[in-house]
């Protein structure tokens, strides 16, 4: 990328698992938060910045462009334009690439970016038979029209969609995300086991980094509490997750001879990210210090019944534009949409066959080894706020490079519909 | 040149209020005749179909009366304004075509009771518009036709709900009420005010059910009991409100203005009422302070505070953070502890939610004032930053240290402020670099209700970061008094000997509830035990010893207090002090253990000394807080004691009743306290010259002393007074820093933060 684009500070609220400490606010709520953490930490005058750009996968209903509500709400003047972005899982990586285009193509310098999802707040929708019903009952003029319609409603009526479960569906296979787990777990051979496993050391790793983790969270102090309250940690991270508790649990997807269990899949979550990103011009502008930068990315297409699958192809695509491989990654993210999944993405990287099938490449993509692989824990312990989760690799991965004083850092996820991001990230 | 008038081709008349070189309309002796000239002219007149009264001010219809001319006038000219409004209106009332009055913006007392004498009323949906009488609030009541034609219009007790509190209604609610006929956005108020007069003259509406004997009877009688059981029988107004409306819901209007004359006139005699009045210009005064030439601007421009900081989300913290915010300043609320935050936040969100079912604040307009704060528990880059409040604990290591590290994270503009009510500004000043930025901002508890600020100068304190402070403070909607850093700064300084003073009455056997029953009777708000209940009783002692170690002339303390601390009574917060503060129900029946810190058998002390002991000591303390220069004016001392103790406000303040006692009599009184009871009533230097001299207070050469001419000297611009402000009461009361309850009517508009 010939401009690269900086991130110089950002921060994230706790993630908590849906129904818990954050189910009190809204997506908007969350990323409010954070947005105005960040622009306090920083003391930059929000009028400075040329967008606002954050990704939400399920937005609130009340707030049809939840980005501009957050900016509004954050303290961003009225002239700063705002969008919400939506790539699935990867809304919060197309946040920060969308700023990192508008800055190659010299639409501005200074950017607030992140992704928010509130798990929690996705609604129950009426059925469409009944929403054409309630259509021509509002038109009904009369009483006796109106007793009509009322009385052309039927039971199946009442029987609500439910919006998680549809959003974590794909129309185009019929398969939910669980199922394109389990599909890649009997193409790959990954056991039962050899997922409880990886989720095992998902917990430990996240609750052995707690500080850590610590200093990339800022608390949410959730409204319309009948007490005080301060959300100040992660709670899904289990600190004594054990083998016997995890082989307890029953398949969900697949009753019979499935191996996708909640215990080895993420977590549904609540949870916001807010990182502000700017160019060369913007830091001189503002005096900041970065964190780090954004070398380059790729997004790649891949069957959507192996989503999973799509950090490899978006791995490969990225070395192709930048000669960075993943020999070069001195740590490596990868969303733990699921355990069978990233082991499917670690198999199939060391597979000669498959890099020529699938990669059109002579030799396999690589070795993701498992001792830089998610070294703080993943969305298995964390949990997935789904728009959010692209920015908090970004930003967990950001924070891990400065403590290790290490120079490149890889992060990538996999998209429900069959994509996949990667993002290379280099130290300031 | 108030008023002009321009005709339509459809026969409408517009006289439009537009008073020259003000940026108010108010009514006075030539409006008025200016209006009767208009009306005199429009009667002989045959093409006109309909009058429309309007206002050219954006947003003002007409505040009032001119109040100046109240304040000079004698019982002729009073008469004679009366009379002259009683005809005006009446003649408006009787012209042959309709009349409506088109309302934007404030339509308070006299403004109302034009509107009133119009058949037809339309106001707009602006946010500048209310409709009130706020004239029990000064001492009268509405005597152009008020008082008459509301309850008439509206039924006895609604008019009486409006009446006896001052309130002031939206268009919404006044609709609702039946005060006005149509309610409209700004832009379409002619075309309202058209199809208002096609309806032609009001007819005479048909006499409600609550204005007929016997129901009006019971209805004056309950609203009789309650004002008096809210008042002690301190505010004659309200009483003769009553009396003059449920007479005139039964009789002609004639009759019911005759009625209404009478009232005023006896009314506006009282001291109540000039009191009253003089608390309503101390309150203009307030807003207009400005510093003198030689200190004003010394810093190139005073850049607008736009971005503060509050330090400490304790009670103090959060309440200033909350009411900053509601005024739409961006602040950052840091506390190193994430609890605390949760418990500032929590308690700024509960303001914001009754002020939201006060409706004082619609639903978006409370969550863009919370999103205004940003809790912070983290150190962070406080460059931007144009103000920081400090508001963290009452020590001053804490505090020293709070601003030594404040000092580093904020930028070289930045006005540093500590809300300390009691400790040194130039003692907290010491460890800074730069000692001149540092000012005081003493808001008083709870923020969002009590006015008052003190804006306390330092000996090292710039002239620019005062006036920094001066601005930032009238920008916010407080009022402020300026006091010269000295122990206890202005209010604590004189409500603590009479606190002081009231432990010690209760240390020789006089039980709490009957040293606060004398000083209600007095006319405060609360009594000295409950509020040392409510205060927080170590607070009280740590404040009090505080004074004692650092006034020359202190009133010392006995160990009641410490007694009552070292068992763990701290009063409201521990539910145990002079009083049982039980965790439900309203119920605070004296602490029936207490009686240990009494002696067996009372002293016995005069009764009727008891009041002297609590008042004369509070007033001999104002007189040195003037001698010593602590603040320029006794207009000072009384409005600060006004706003923020509640100090009876018709007593005018603690000098205005020194002055109706006269300095002999205050002298002789506490001589006689010097030789009954303890040295300590030792009448000040002050005091005892102007005896001497047989001079009052506010006698205007009394206006100099030792000390008074180092201080600032106030600019007092000339007031244009209007009746677009109420005037508390009986206002809530929280010296200290401390919660306390607001005592009783009415709700101050500034509940919340609205503007």
């Amino acid at each position: 990328m010939t401009s690269p684009l900086y991130i110089v500070d950002g921060v994230r609220t706790p993630f908590c698992k849906m129904g818990t400490a954050l189910a009190g606010a809204d997506a908007v709520e969350l990323g409010r938060t954070v947005a105005a953490a960040v622009l306090a930490r920083t003391g930059i005058d929000a009028g400075q910045i040329d967008e606002v750009i954050f990704g939400c996968v399920g937005q609130p209903i009340d707030a049809a462009n939840a980005s501009r509500v957050i900016a509004l709400r954050a303290g961003v003047p009225d002239h700063v334009p705002a969008i919400t972005v939506h790539r699935n899982c990867a809304s919060g990586f197309e946040a920060l690439t969308q700023a990192a285009e508008k800055v190659a193509a010299g639409r501005g310098d200074i950017f607030l970016v992140g992704g928010t999802e509130s798990m929690s707040r996705y609604p129950l929708l009426y059925n469409d038979s009944a929403t054409r019903k309630y259509g021509q009952l509002a038109k009904a003029k009369s009483a006796g029209q109106k007793l009509a319609q009322l009385l052309r409603f039927r039971p199946g009526d009442f029987a609500p969609k439910v919006a998680l479960q549809l959003g974590l569906s794909d129309p185009v296979c019929g398969c939910n995300m669980g199922q394109t787990a389990e599909t890649l777990a009997r193409d790959w051979r990954i056991t039962r086991d050899q997922q409880d496993q990886f989720a095992l050391q998902s917990h430990h790793r996240a609750a052995a980094a707690k500080q850590k983790l610590s200093e990339e969270t800022w608390p949410v102090y959730p409204r319309g509490g009948r007490a005080p309250a301060a959300v100040t940690g992660d709670n899904g991270v289990r600190e004594n997750q054990t083998m016997e508790a995890l082989a307890k649990l029953r398949p969900v997807f697949e009753k019979r001879g499935g191996t996708v269990t909640a215990g080895n899949a993420s977590q549904i979550t609540d949870g916001a990210v807010a990182l502000l990103v700017m160019s060369e011009a913007g830091l001189r502008r503002t005096g900041l210090t970065p964190l780090g930068r954004l070398v380059d990315y790729a997004y790649a297409g891949c069957e959507p019944a192996r989503m999973g699958l799509g950090p490899v192809y978006a791995i490969a695509r990225a070395e192709k534009r930048t000669g960075l491989g993943l020999k070069h990654a001195e740590i490596i993210e990868i969303n733990e949409a699921f355990a069978a999944q990233v082991l499917a993405c670690q198999a199939a990287a060391a597979s000669g066959e498959f890099g020529r099938k699938n990669l059109g490449r002579d030799r396999p993509l690589g070795e993701i080894p498992n001792e830089i692989l998610n070294v703080n824990g993943g969305g298995i312990a964390l949990g997935h706020p789904v728009g959010a989760t692209g920015a908090r690799l970004v930003l967990t991965a950001l924070r891990e490079l400065n403590r290790r004083q290490a120079r490149r850092a890889l992060v990538s996820l996999c998209v429900g519909g069959g994509q996949g991001a990667a993002l290379w990230l280099e130290a300031a | 040149m108030n008023i002009t008038r321009s005709d339509s081709a459809d026969g409408t008349c517009i006289l439009t209020f537009d008073r020259q070189g003000s940026s108010a309309n108010v009514f006075d002796r030539a409006t008025l005749d200016e209006l009767d000239a208009h009306l005199a002219a429009l009667e002989k007149e045959t093409g006109i179909r309909g009058v429309v009264l309007a206002s050219a001010k954006p947003k003002i219809f007409i505040a009032g009366a001119d109040l100046n001319a109240f304040k000079h006038a004698d019982e002729r000219n009073l008469a004679d304004i009366v009379n002259l409004g009683h005809g005006v209106f009446s003649r408006l009332n009787r012209l042959p075509v309709p009349s409506v009055a088109a309302i934007n913006g404030v339509c308070l007392g006299g403004g109302l009771e034009v509107a009133l004498a119009c058949d037809w009323r339309v106001a707009s949906l602006d946010q500048s518009t209310k409709l009130g009488l706020p004239e029990t609030q000064l001492g009268i009541i509405p005597a152009w036709g008020g008082s008459t034609r509301l309850p008439k219009l509206i039924g006895l007790p609604q008019a009486l709900g409006l009446i006896l509190t001052g309130k002031q209604l939206a268009a919404q609610p006044a609709l609702k009420l039946g005060l006005i006929d149509d309610v409209t956005h700004p832009e379409y108020l002619l075309e309202s005010a058209r199809r208002l007069l096609a309806r032609g003259k009001r007819a005479e509406t048909a006499r409600r059910l609550t204005s007929r004997m016997p129901v009006s009877a019971l209805v004056a009688a309950k609203a009789r009991r309650d004002v008096r059981a809210k008042t002690r029988g301190h505010y004659p107004a309200p009483l003769k409100a009553i009396e003059v409306c449920a007479a005139a819901v039964g009789a002609p209007v004639p009759e019911g203005l005759a009625r209404e004359k009478a009232a005023f006139l006896e009314l506006v005699r009282s001291p109540e009422c000039r009191n009253l009045m003089n608390v309503f210009f101390l309150q203009e005064r307030a807003k207009k302070i400005q510093l003198p030439a030689a200190d004003a601007k010394p810093r190139s421009a005073v850049s607008m505070i736009r971005k503060v900081a509050v330090i400490g989300a304790g009670t103090m913290g959060a309440g200033i953070a909350q009411w900053t915010s509601a005024r739409g300043l961006a602040v950052r609320l840091k506390d190193i502890n994430p609890e605390a935050l949760a418990r500032g936040m929590h308690a700024i969100e509960k303001v914001y939610a009754d002020a939201v079912k006060r409706r004082v604040f619609t639903l978006p307009e409370a969550t863009a004032g919370l999103d205004r704060i940003t809790p912070i528990h983290t150190d962070v880059s406080l460059t931007d930053v144009d103000l920081v409040i400090e508001a963290a604990l009452e020590k001053l290591e804490i505090k020293q240290q709070v601003f030594r590290e404040l000092e580093r994270a904020v930028g070289p503009d930045t006005i540093l402020a500590t809300n300390t009510s009691a400790l040194s500004i130039d003692a907290i000043a010491s460890v800074l670099a730069r000692p001149e930025r540092l000012v005081g901002l003493h808001f008083f508890n709870p923020v969002h209700r009590m006015q008052l600020v003190e804006i306390v100068r330092g000996p090292r304190t710039s002239p620019a970061v005062l006036e920094g402070a001066l601005q930032f403070v009238k920008a916010i909607g407080k009022l402020p008094v300026i006091a010269k850093d000295s122990p206890g700064f202005l209010v604590n300084r004189i409500l603590l000997p009479y606190m002081v003073e009231a432990v010690w009455l209760f240390t020789e056997g006089v039980p709490a509830p009957e040293i606060d029953r004398l000083m209600l009777d007095f006319g405060m708000p609360m009594g000295p035990m409950r509020l040392g209940d409510e205060v927080g009783l170590d607070v009280a002692q740590h404040v009090a010893k505080d004074l004692e170690r650092r006034l020359p002339n202190p009133v010392p303390i006995n160990d009641t207090l410490e007694k009552m601390v070292a068992k763990g009574w701290l009063g409201k917060k521990s539910g145990r002090g002079f009083y049982l503060h039980p965790t439900k129900g309203s119920h605070t029946p004296p602490n029936p253990e207490a009686g240990f810190l009494q002696p067996e058998k009372s002293r016995p002390s005069n009764p009727a000394s008891r009041l002297d002991r609590m008042v004369l000591i509070m007033i001999n303390e104002a007189a040195r807080v003037l001698e010593e220069g602590v603040v320029d004016s006794p207009e000072d001392v009384d409005f600060g004691m006004i706003m923020g103790t509640g100090w009876a406000p018709f007593r005018g303040g603690p000098l205005r009743y020194a002055d109706t006692l006269g300095a002999a009599e205050i002298v002789r009184r506490l001589e006689v306290l010097v030789r009954d009871v303890a040295p300590h009533f030792a009448p000040c230097w002050r005091l005892r010259e102007m005896a001497r001299e047989q001079r009052g207070f506010y006698d205007a050469d009394a206006a100099t002393g030792p000390g008074r001419d180092q201080t600032i000297q106030l600019n007092l611009p000339a007031v244009e007074p209007r009746l677009d402000v109420d005037v508390p009461l009986v206002s809530g009361s929280g010296p200290l820093g401390q919660r306390v309850m607001p005592a009783a009517t009415p709700p101050s508009r500034q509940a919340a933060g609205v503007k």
